[in-house]
């Protein structure tokens, strides 16, 4: 089950989800919208691979807004930090970032159980668009589960601001890096 | 519902969810990790027709791997066999991946009751990027349906490949 905004706020205000900053007027009648933060990171290579580190260089959004191109993959975060113990996120673009043809994540929108962070954004544009920090840029949703809890623990938690992949370390412990 | 990882392993060992080869080490809070299958498939001609025949060029994965370049879709399988007759699934991207700009479907992440197989994954990529056959790559959760279950008698069900629909499916449905 998906919870109610007017449940998210009452399981806020228990302690049992995390927003934060939070606005009751940013409550949504199944969800929350949350806003973009001032940091970018975009990759410093075109080319990308998985099994190395791929250096990224960070880009403060100005005030008069920053054009994302639709050949590159930005990183943003949330402003809010946020997640559950109790109920599992879901999170997605609003719609009327989704009609810019903005991408919020990239089929990456389901947040682990435990994962309390200010959650990196994929940003993707199919056209150019300019983007502005502070944005209400996307919506957070809250599942019921069934079955025993284990909370997330792994190499993004805790973190603040765009994280990039961290995937190659998948490939260290492998033996396979590059 | 959405069930947490423990719940997966547990509706798992009961027969009521599939996944083989399974690993422990793949199970997260809420889903399982799986991994990409040896061989991707990408459309031969430079315009789909939907209705179309849709000739494929298949690929296997290199040890070296394989640079995927923007403007195609990819067309990868699971590694695993996966799917379940009293949970839906979803499939999704892993985040590290989509950190570095890849999809792992095209808005089409919702499995059905009762299909067990390879999926197909449909892969796009902001930048070229480099990916390993084997690696894992994305996430499949279940979630606890609500309703009378009819059997699965679709068509991608049956395959184990990547496929892509013929002519009927897009129009009759069947």
């Amino acid at each position: 089950m998906i919870l109610t905004g007017p449940e998210i706020a009452r399981q806020r205000d228990t302690g049992r989800i995390t927003i934060d900053p939070f606005f009751p007027e940013q409550v949504n009648p199944n969800s929350y919208n949350f806003r973009l933060g001032p940091v970018l990171k975009v990759y410093t290579d075109e080319m990308l691979d998985v099994r190395r580190p791929n250096p990224a260089q960070e880009l403060v959004i100005p005030e008069t807004g920053l054009i994302l191109k639709p050949d590159r993959i930005y990183l943003g975060s949330t402003v809010e930090v946020m997640g559950s113990d109790h109920y599992v996120p879901v999170i997605r673009a609003r719609s009327g970032v989704a009609r810019l043809g903005l991408f919020v994540h990239v089929t990456a929108d389901l947040i682990d159980i435990g994962s309390v962070n200010q959650w990196t954004l994929q940003l993707h544009a199919v056209q150019p668009v300019r983007i502005y920090p502070g944005l209400l840029i996307g919506q957070v949703t809250f599942w019921t589960t069934q079955g025993d809890v284990t909370l997330y623990r792994g190499k993004y938690q805790g973190t603040r601001g765009p994280q990039e992949s961290r995937i190659h370390e998948d490939f260290l412990a492998a033996g396979t890096a590059a | 519902m959405i069930l947490t990882g423990p719940e997966i392993i547990r509706q798992r060992e009961a027969g009521c969810i599939s996944i083989e080869p399974f690993s422990c080490e793949q199970v997260n809070p809420n889903s399982y990790n799986y991994r990409l299958g040896p061989a991707l498939r990408t459309h031969a001609g430079p315009v789909i027709d939907a209705l179309g025949a849709h000739p494929l060029d298949e690929t296997a994965i290199p040890a070296e791997g394989i640079l995927l370049r923007p403007g195609c879709v990819y067309l990868g399988t699971t590694a695993e066999r996966i799917g379940s007759t009293h949970y839906v699934p979803s499939l999704i991207g892993r985040s590290s991946l989509g950190r570095l700009g890849v999809y792992l479907q095209v808005s089409a992440d919702l499995g059905n009751l009762g299909a067990i197989h390879h999926w197909t994954l449909e892969i796009v990529v902001c930048q070229a990027i480099r990916v390993y056959a084997g690696m894992t790559v994305g996430q499949v959760s279940f979630w606890t349906p609500s309703g009378d279950k009819c059997p699965y008698d679709g068509h991608f069900g049956e395959f184990s490949e990547a496929v892509t629909p013929y002519p009927s499916l897009l129009t009759s449905g069947c």
